[in-house]
This record gives C-alpha cells, structure tokens and sequence, in this order.
C-alpha cells in the first residue's frame, strides 16, 4: 500500500518543479527577448516492483519524473521603441555577446553605447560583430543598424551584428542576465534573418496560458493530496480494525 | 518553495516599473524632460539535469535537460533621449535644440550640469540664467539698455543697442554632447551631470557636425507619449496581478499538502 503514497508523491515532487517553471516564465513576462521554458514529464516504470497480489502483468508500477525542460524559441511581440540602437531579432537566431566568461548569446536586442563608445548590452558585455567588437566615436554621427545586421555611420559600413542559429534551441542552456551559453558549437544564422531596428521583442510568454496551466496544476495538486490522505486514512482504519480483532 | 521567491521577484520588478511609468507621466509636461524605461533580465538558473549528460551504458546522451530559473532583475533605467516636440512659446529667451547636444550650466558649486530645457531668463545683473537661477555657461551678459535680442541657430547672441544700427554681438551659447548620453546620471531639476558610464563631454558650436542647433522662441516638450505610457502600465499591472496569483497558487499547494495528513 505504500507504493500508492510514493507514486502519488513522485507526481507532487514534479508538480512542484513545474510551479517553479511557470513562476519564472511569469516572472519575466516584461523581460525584453525572453523565452518560456516548458516541462515534460515522463512514465518511470519501476522495474523491481512486487505487488504479488495482481496478475502478472498488472505487477509494473509507473512513477512520474521530470523529463526536459524544453526552450521554447517562438517569437515574441515587437514593440516599437524609436530608439535606433534597439533591435529585435525575427527568425531562429541570437546575438553573439562576448562576455569574461566566453562567448554567450542573447535575444535581448536593447543595445547601447557604454563610455568609451562601445556597443554594449545593458549588463556592460561588448556585442560582437564579424570583425570583434565595434567601438565609435563620437564624430561617427548617428549609428544605424540595417536589416541584414550591418552597423552604419556616416563615415561608412563598421562591421555586421554576428547572429547564430538557433533553429535547434535545446543547444541553449540559460546563463542568466538574458544570456545564453551553446553547450555545442553553433553555426551562423541562416540566410534571410531579419532584425528590425527600433522596435525590441518582448517575452514570448503567453500569460493566459502560463494562469492556465497554473490553474490546472492547482487542483490536481489539491486532487492528489486529497488522494493521498484518503489512502492515509484507509490504512489508519485497517490498522485500528486488525488492533481491535487482535 | 522556490516559485513564492521568484513570483516574488516578478512582483518586486513590476512594483519598479510602476515607478518609472508614474514618474514618466508625472512629468509629460516637463520641459526637456526624457522619459525612462526599464530594463529586466532574467536571474540565474538550476540546473538539476544538465542536457549532454548520459541517459544509458550505450553512449545516448539526453538532449534537453531541466533548468529552473529563479525570477527577475532590474538592470538599468535608461533614458531615452529621442527628441522631444517644439512647440513656439514666442519668448525671447526660450531656446529649443533640434537635434542632439545639451546646454551647459554651471551650478552654485562649482560642477557643470547639463540640461535640454532651455527656458532661460535673466537675473538681475543682465546675466542668462535657468528658472532656478544657474549660470548658462559660457557666461552670456545682455546689457540693460539692449534692444531685441536675437540667438541664431548656431548659439550667436547679439543685440541692438541704443544709438547703434549693426546689432552687437553678446555671446556664443555651447553644446556638450556624450559619447553615451544614457548613462548621464539625472540630478532633479531637469539636470544631468556626467558619470564614468556617460564619458566626458564634448563641446562644440550648435550647427557643428554632430549637434543639433538652436530656435529661439521655442521649448521642448518632453518626449513622453501618453498612449505608450497608459498601455505599458495596464501590462505591467496586469503582470503583477498575475506574479501574486502564482504566490496564491504555491500557497495553495503547500496548504494541500499540510492539510493533508493529520497525526
């Protein structure tokens, strides 16, 4: 009978996970360029299992565990900002950042200039073009960035924003501060990646089905506590039934 | 519980983002004012089984691993300092910039400040001062005596004085501009000052390569847009609404499980 309990708690202990999940996809519903992570579980037959009262091939007793947390890289709403150094990214690619700890990526195009007239994102990480990272001068005049990713002044092309594919986002694994470190080597962005200047991407989080999702993990948390002290309560009564008997 | 934590977090970071849109429409006419917005990151994550660890003796490898995020962080406020509306105010001493570059102004101690609100007046000795009664710098004098005073696009001061037909010409007015005006550190009063994250400034003529110039008569209104402000704070509400149902809902939860076995 105890098998009932443990089953029951195994699919808690990822419920509670998954709660941590969708905490964190709602926590970063204003977060520029980020993506909603999703859980998946899986059926854990146990092998070992011996519950002799059943037919044989009822003996196999199937816990939950946490599969994958899988990153979702659909695209998030584009809000237009006026403000040229902000760039949303449209397709499966990321920026290439370089940071102390190595190279990173990122999808959070809210770029600026730190002091020496670097371009930098918010967190002081140089962005990288194909040629390294880009510094102007204040005689450059206005920056623009085009669609293809090419940096322009006045003075002529400095450069294009280095963007990767990220056509197979289980590559990723979240870094923190937006960041992205590729756990293999990822090749260059495909052909036709389009960045819209002036506009940033907001979080691809879709609140109504993160409170959905909540809803429902919710009460079937409730359901299977619930399970569980009617299980609690069969094996009190039967322990005090067998004491009386004794 | 971690979610109570992060949930957290996302509450904290909408409270701030409140903040900052309020102060935004606080100040929707405030001369020269930019308005700010937030910026947010995500926190750092566990991983509790890394993707590319083994799943069998075989050599197969798991392909996406389980990583949970821990919330939200603010990281910056920046400015944003896209031109504002001119609009005509038919005073002598209202200048508007077109274009990028700040005033200078010097302050009682000592420091320079800058400021894109060009409603100037003079003080009691003929001198172009602030509303709050800073010295423009470089110093401009208009004698008592001095007849339609005129500022030109590129900062020229003159004036006509009595007994004289060609106008005289009283000052220069400068620009300063940053290498990274969003890092200028704001100080109240429509003023910034220059930061280490802002570089030094740069000063130059209005109407020099680079900056913008200069309209008598006219101020700059700040560039906050009403409808952008209003929907970016129904969002971030309606965020913070959603982070605290994520605080009821592990609430919930935990309560399930306390409940659900009495000794």
């Amino acid at each position: 009978m105890n098998n009932t309990l443990l089953i029951g708690l195994s699919r808690q202990v990822t419920m509670r996970r998954e709660l941590d999940v969708i905490a964190n996809n709602v926590a970063n519903v204003t977060t520029t360029g980020f993506k909603r992570r999703g859980g998946t579980f899986m059926e854990y037959l146990m092998p070992v299992a011996s519950a002799d009262t059943m037919r044989a091939g009822q003996r196999k007793l199937s816990y939950v565990a946490d599969d994958a947390g899988i990153l979702d890289m659909s695209g998030g709403a584009i809000e237009q900002t006026g403000n040229p150094l902000d760039v949303a990214l449209r397709g499966p690619a990321l920026i290439a950042i370089s940071t102390p700890a190595g190279e990173r990526y990122t999808r959070d195009g809210a770029l600026v200039l730190n002091a020496q007239g670097t371009l930098v994102t918010h967190s002081g990480h140089p962005v990288l073009t194909d040629q390294g990272p880009v510094t102007f001068s204040p005689s450059d005049g206005d920056i623009r960035i085009a669609a293809d990713g090419t940096l322009s002044t006045a003075q002529g092309p400095r450069g294009k924003l280095r963007l990767v594919d990220a056509s197979n986002p289980q590559v990723f694994e979240n870094a923190g501060g937006n960041l992205y470190r590729a756990m293999r080597p990822v090749g260059p962005a495909p052909a036709g990646t389009r960045l819209e200047s002036g506009a940033l991407e907001r979080s691809n989080v879709n609140p109504t089905a993160e409170i959905s999702r909540l809803i429902e993990l919710n009460r079937s948390y409730g359901s299977l506590a619930q399970m569980l002290q009617r299980t609690d309560e069969m094996r009190r009564s039967t322990l005090s039934r067998l004491a009386e008997a004794a | 519980m971690r979610a109570l934590y992060t949930a957290s977090t996302g509450m904290m970071a909408q409270e701030m983002n409140v903040q900052v849109i309020s102060n935004n429409v606080a100040n929707m006419r405030t001369t020269g004012f930019k308005r700010q917005r937030v910026h947010f990151e995500d926190l750092l994550y566990e991983t509790q089984k890394r993707a590319g660890s083994p799943a069998s003796d075989q050599g197969t490898i798991i392909p996406v691993g389980i990583s949970i995020g821990s919330g939200v962080k603010t990281v910056a406020t920046p400015r944003l300092m896209g031109q504002g509306n001119v609009t005509p105010t038919e005073k002598s001493y209202d200048i508007a910039i077109r274009g990028e570059g700040l005033f200078r102004i010097l302050m009682p101690d000592g420091r320079t400040a800058y400021t894109r609100d060009g409603s100037f007046e003079l003080d009691a000795d003929g001198r172009l001062v602030t509303m709050e009664g800073n010295l423009v710098d470089p110093g401009i004098t208009v004698p008592n005596n001095a007849k339609s005073v005129s500022i030109s696009a590129q900062g020229v001061v003159s004036a006509t004085l009595p007994g004289q037909v060609a106008p005289q010409q009283l000052g220069q007015i400068q620009l300063a501009r940053f290498v990274n005006k969003t890092g200028l550190e704001s100080i109240g009063d429509n003023l910034f000052v220059e930061t280490a994250g802002s570089g030094p400034a740069l000063t130059a003529n209005p109407g020099a390569e680079g900056y913008g110039s200069l309209q008598q008569g006219y101020l700059e209104e700040a560039n906050v847009n009403a409808v952008t402000e209003i929907a970016s704070l129904i969002a971030a509400q309606r965020a913070y609404e959603m982070n605290a149902k994520v605080i009821s809902a592990a609430d919930q939860m935990m309560n399930a499980t306390s409940q659900a076995f009495r000794g």
